[in-house]
């Protein structure tokens, strides 16, 4: 899979068309904005989406942890859409989630979507810290680096006459936002008044993801 | 006709109001009473102006009369348009007041206060005039039944209007919801002439059905409009004949322009205003622009204070706008009922032939205008195909069903298969459809403790609602007209109409555009609001709207090949195209009216394939697909195909040499489900079918979030269901949508077929002059959604590496 080469607080990444991020040197392959279970979750509001997302972001994450084999996962929350999602994984599920975690460090950093939810087996924090780089859902007051989720970026990319949107890897000097790693997951405009305030509007490194590449703007 | 003393009419109340007004009954009026009085179900076929409205009510007021203070609703009016059903109600005013009748009438539609609208469900007039959607949404109260139990008589005007779409099958389903309530309801149809009666007889009559027909004698003018100007080649905006046009309204009292598109109005609007130096009074009509202001213009139109308005189909029906005197068609009109339609707007007189005027905007346009005159002249329609019902308005059926209380899914389905649409819908996809209003209806059976609808356990057959808030959720989606997401658009604080979002997203800050006849310029986006402000700017885009592109009839096409080959004519035609034709005929070949010329040169680098099938833009469109596939197989190295009405071109590095071996029925067949896989024509319909299916929540114009984002978390579903469940019944109906609506798949069958035989293959040195019109249109990418986007990607990268100096690798 080709990758992007991403430099971000003095370190080197690697961006992936699966929209996960790897970081070579401490080999921890990064994931934000799973938002497992969303379906379920809309099916209580009786919006019936169909019920494959758990599955489908499962075995994406699967086919990552085979091919690159890191020692840590980071979750950068929202790993589960709410409390409902549980009900989204079955026994098998949790099967095979304690299998990879023989050989990788789930580290799950709690979002706004799954605070207050446990699961067997992963590591749970509200923020983590490695060197300079703090890791953490949504941005705080701090003068390290910071790689954050939540927002589900996209860009709008006008060239030609046409117009597209896409789901992007963003940074600023000090903030990294990863995109949304789920299924039924939508985006948000990087212009919008939400991303504005936390990355500005100047020195932005924009990278959209392609159908099996990462792009650089 | 004079009234005597065997007309049963004589002794009618509504006689004396006609005799005060020294008119008579028509015959199709007397044979409809009599009919309807035997109890049979009627569809009437006149034309405008002979009392089509009155005929519909002439047995409810007598009966009405007769029963003295009838309690309740004994007659439901459905009508097509909201419009319409405001213009009946002020026909049948005033009869009713100036006989002082004691009947009472009422409209509901959805512009109707909530106010009435609960009044009305409290007290019903006895004849309510309505809309196929407000029925529906009567249909899934808790109280329908009582409301409807004493219906008499349903009358649906313009039925021909009703027969080939969605709205049809939803009409259908809740005709047969009344029969149930009503079971002595008795139907009744009004329509224009349509060719094939019996089969809206089918679908509308169960009693003793009959057809009333009425044939007008009076042919309407029609000429094509004499240019000096040169007609071009290709192209669909007349700009050449703008003068010409101009003094045409000049000659007449009102004229109405009828063009094929919102597009063509705005422009077409906009040119004659550029040259209006006699300052008459000009506007323009059509569906995007707000209500207000559309009613502004028909306002006007009635009371004769314009002197011309430029329209698109959104002023074809129905009303009557009394004093036009002659219409004006610009652009190619595409099929016979669809011209006549149109020119029946002008002059409402019986008598009095309709005038009219066909401006074609280029060549084939003009071979075309005069095969529609010719068949006007043999009064030979189009024939409306009837549709097999689709089943995402079944779902939502199911769903107001449930609305309206706990039902038998039995008797639901018994009641279902009586509507003419859907006599074949098999009981188990039917079920299928009951699982997706249930919970989705997916083969995982992840939803049981959230469903939606559920059976009771004592009686399986027996389903009920969970929640009386979902009726909400039903009462958002009723209806089966989905459009495109749109942005409302406001200057000032005043709305101008609605806009195509993806318009406006492919605009930048100060860009102007032409909208309700006014240049306009793109100020911001904020909370799904478009704010304009006037413009002088002289350059200004035209929004686009996707979608609605009709394609030639069968029948005008065959015409018009049959025209084509009659070379005796060709000296009747303005000598441009008597030119243009017989150059042909020396350089290559005009083909007979059942051969299909093939044309091939090389031009530039590259080898051209030009296929004359007349088959209409969408089923040229799905050939050029399959063909491409087809010289991909054989290594032609095909690079693009450009389709219209008439034909397909393609372009390929390598000369075609197998064209008879390709082009047969088996290149369907094999690329077919290829096709729709790759473009993204299954992905569109499935956003209609799982909005009328109720799947997913419609969103109106200025609603908080925006239609983009129904139309994006809809492509995720579909790609997610066509991954893990391609059996979805939801997907299958998308898919049979695709065949029917968009690729014309019985169309093309028909032609692939019989092609091999016919096809007229000339080897040319260079493009012939029957090509260039279709030549002339190639400019458009030919690329997948899915490609597009790749495309633009890499090329922007590139850009941006080059201006940094950094020469990308790859």
């Amino acid at each position: 899979m080709y990758y992007q080469l991403i430099n971000f607080g003095n370190e080197e990444f690697h961006a992936y068309p699966d929209k996960s991020l790897y970081w070579k040197r401490l080999n921890t392959l990064i994931v934000s904005d799973l938002h497992i279970g969303k379906s379920i979750s809309y099916a209580k509001n009786k919006q019936f989406l169909p019920p494959y997302d758990t599955k489908e972001i499962l075995n994406k994450i699967f086919v990552s942890l085979d091919k690159i084999k890191p020692s840590n996962l980071i979750i950068v929350g929202d790993l589960l859409h709410d409390v409902f999602s549980t009900l989204s994984l079955k026994d098998q599920d949790h099967k095979n989630l304690s299998q990879y975690m023989k050989n990788t460090d789930f580290i799950w950093i709690k979002g706004n979507h799954d605070k207050n939810i446990q699961i067997e087996g992963f590591k749970n924090f509200t923020n983590y810290k490695i060197d300079k780089l703090l890791f953490t859902h949504i941005p705080i007051e701090t003068s390290l680096f910071q790689i954050c989720g939540h927002y589900h970026p996209k860009v709008k990319i006008s060239h030609r006459g046409k117009t597209i949107f896409k789901t992007c890897f963003i940074h600023n000097e000090k903030i990294f936002i990863l995109p949304s790693f789920g299924i039924l997951t939508g985006g948000l405009d990087i212009h919008s008044k939400q991303i504005s305030d936390v990355l500005g509007k100047n020195n932005l490194s924009i990278y959209p993801v392609g159908q099996d590449k990462v792009y650089k703007l | 006709m004079n009234i005597n003393k065997s007309n049963p009419l004589t002794l009618h109340p509504l006689t004396k109001w006609m005799k005060k007004k020294k008119w008579s009954w028509f015959p199709h009026q007397i044979e409809t009473f009599q009919h309807v009085r035997s109890g049979s179900d009627v569809v009437v076929f006149a034309p405008t102006g002979a009392g089509k409205t009155l005929t519909g009510f002439i047995n409810p007021i007598d009966d009405l009369i007769k029963s003295k203070k009838y309690k309740g609703l004994h007659t439901l009016y459905i009508s097509p348009l909201k419009s319409l059903a405001n213009d009946i109600v002020r026909n049948l005013e005033k009869p009713i007041k100036e006989l002082d009748l004691n009947i009472s009438f009422q409209v509901r539609t959805g512009d109707t206060t909530p106010y009435k609208k609960q009044k009305q469900k409290q007290k019903p007039p006895n004849i309510l005039i309505t809309t196929p959607e407000s029925l529906a949404l009567l249909n899934s109260y808790e109280n329908a039944k009582e409301f409807f139990h004493n219906l008499k008589y349903i009358i649906i005007d313009e039925i021909h209007t009703f027969l080939d779409n969605k709205r049809a099958d939803l009409l259908s389903l809740n005709i047969e919801r009344l029969q149930t309530f009503s079971p002595n309801l008795q139907r009744i149809g009004l329509s224009a002439t349509l060719k094939n009666k019996l089969d809206a007889k089918r679908w509308l009559c169960r009693k003793k059905p009959k057809i009333i027909s009425y044939e007008n004698s009076v042919l309407p003018k029609i000429k094509i409009l004499e240019s000096k100007e040169r007609i071009p080649w290709s192209g669909h905006m007349a700009t050449y004949s703008i003068n010409e046009i101009y003094k045409e309204i000049i000659k007449s009292k009102l004229t109405i322009i009828f063009v094929n598109t919102r597009a063509q109005a705005e422009y077409m609007f906009k040119n004659l205003w550029l040259i209006n130096k006699k300052k008459l009074k000009i506007a323009v009509h059509h569906g995007s622009l707000e209500k207000n202001l559309r009613l502004k213009v028909e306002n006007n139109l009635s009371k004769g204070l314009v002197d011309c308005v430029v329209a698109t189909s959104s002023l074809e029906l129905g009303l009557d706008y009394g004093d036009v005197e002659k219409i004006i068609q610009v652009g190619a009109p595409k099929g016979i009922n669809r011209l006549l339609q149109r020119v029946g707007r002008s002059n409402h007189n019986l008598n009095t032939p309709s005038k009219a005027i066909l401006v074609p905007t280029n060549r084939f346009e003009f071979i075309e205008a005069k095969a529609a005159i010719e068949e006007i002249k043999k009064n030979n329609l189009d024939k409306i195909d009837l549709k097999e019902g689709s089943f995402d308005v079944v779902a939502q059926h199911i769903f107001a069903t449930a609305c309206a209380g706990q039902f038998d899914i039995n008797d639901l389905y018994k009641e279902i298969i009586k509507a003419y649409p859907y006599k074949k819908l098999k009981l188990n996809d039917f079920k299928q459809l009951i699982n997706l209003i249930q919970d989705g209806g997916y083969v995982l059976k992840n939803y049981d403790q959230f469903k939606r609808i559920f059976q009771l356990r004592e009686n399986k057959n027996i389903y009920k609602l969970v929640n009386r808030r979902e009726t909400r959720k039903y009462r958002m989606n009723v209806g089966t007209i989905i459009e495109n997401p749109m942005l409302k658009i406001k200057l000032g604080t005043k709305t101008l109409g609605n806009i195509e979002e993806v318009f406006i997203q492919n605009l930048s800050q100060g860009d102007s555009f032409i909208f309700a006849g006014q240049i306009l310029e793109f100020q911001s986006m904020k909370n799904n609001l478009v704010q304009v402000k006037r413009s002088k700017s002289l350059i200004s885009k035209i929004p686009s709207y996707s979608g609605g592109r009709m394609p030639l009839s069968t029948n005008l096409a065959n015409s018009v090949r049959v025209l084509l080959a009659k070379s005796n004519m060709w000296d009747f035609y303005p000598e441009q195209i008597t030119e243009w034709l017989k150059r042909q005929k020396n350089i290559s070949k005009i083909p007979k009216k059942d051969e299909y010329l093939v044309e091939q040169f090389p031009r530039k680098k590259n080898f051209y394939t030009v296929i004359y099938t007349f088959a209409g833009w969408h089923a040229n469109q799905t050939l050029g697909f399959l063909l491409l596939r087809g010289f991909k197989e054989f290594n032609y190295k095909p690079l693009g195909f450009v389709a219209n009405d008439y034909a397909i071109v393609l372009w390929s590095l390598k000369e075609v040499k197998e064209i008879k071996t390709i082009l047969n029925l088996d290149l369907l067949d094999k690329h077919l489900d290829n096709y729709l896989e790759e473009t993204s024509i299954v992905k569109r319909l499935f956003r209609d079918n799982a909005i009328i299916s109720c799947l997913i929540e419609r969103r109106l114009p200025g609603m908080e979030k925006t239609g983009k984002q129904v139309l994006f978390s809809s492509d995720l579903i579909y790609t997610v269901l066509k991954k893990n469940e391609p059996d979805h019944i939801l997907l299958k109906s998308s898919y049979e949508d695709a065949k029917k609506n968009m690729i014309d798949y019985d169309r093309l069958r028909e032609i692939l077929k019989k092609i091999d035989k016919k096809i007229i293959l000339k080897k040319l040195t260079s493009i012939s002059p029957l090509a260039v019109p279709i030549i002339l249109e190639i400019n458009r990418e030919n690329l997948s959604k899915k490609e597009t986007d790749e495309y633009i990607l890499e090329d922007l990268e590139n850009e941006i590496l080059k201006e940094a100096n950094v020469l990308s690798i790859n």
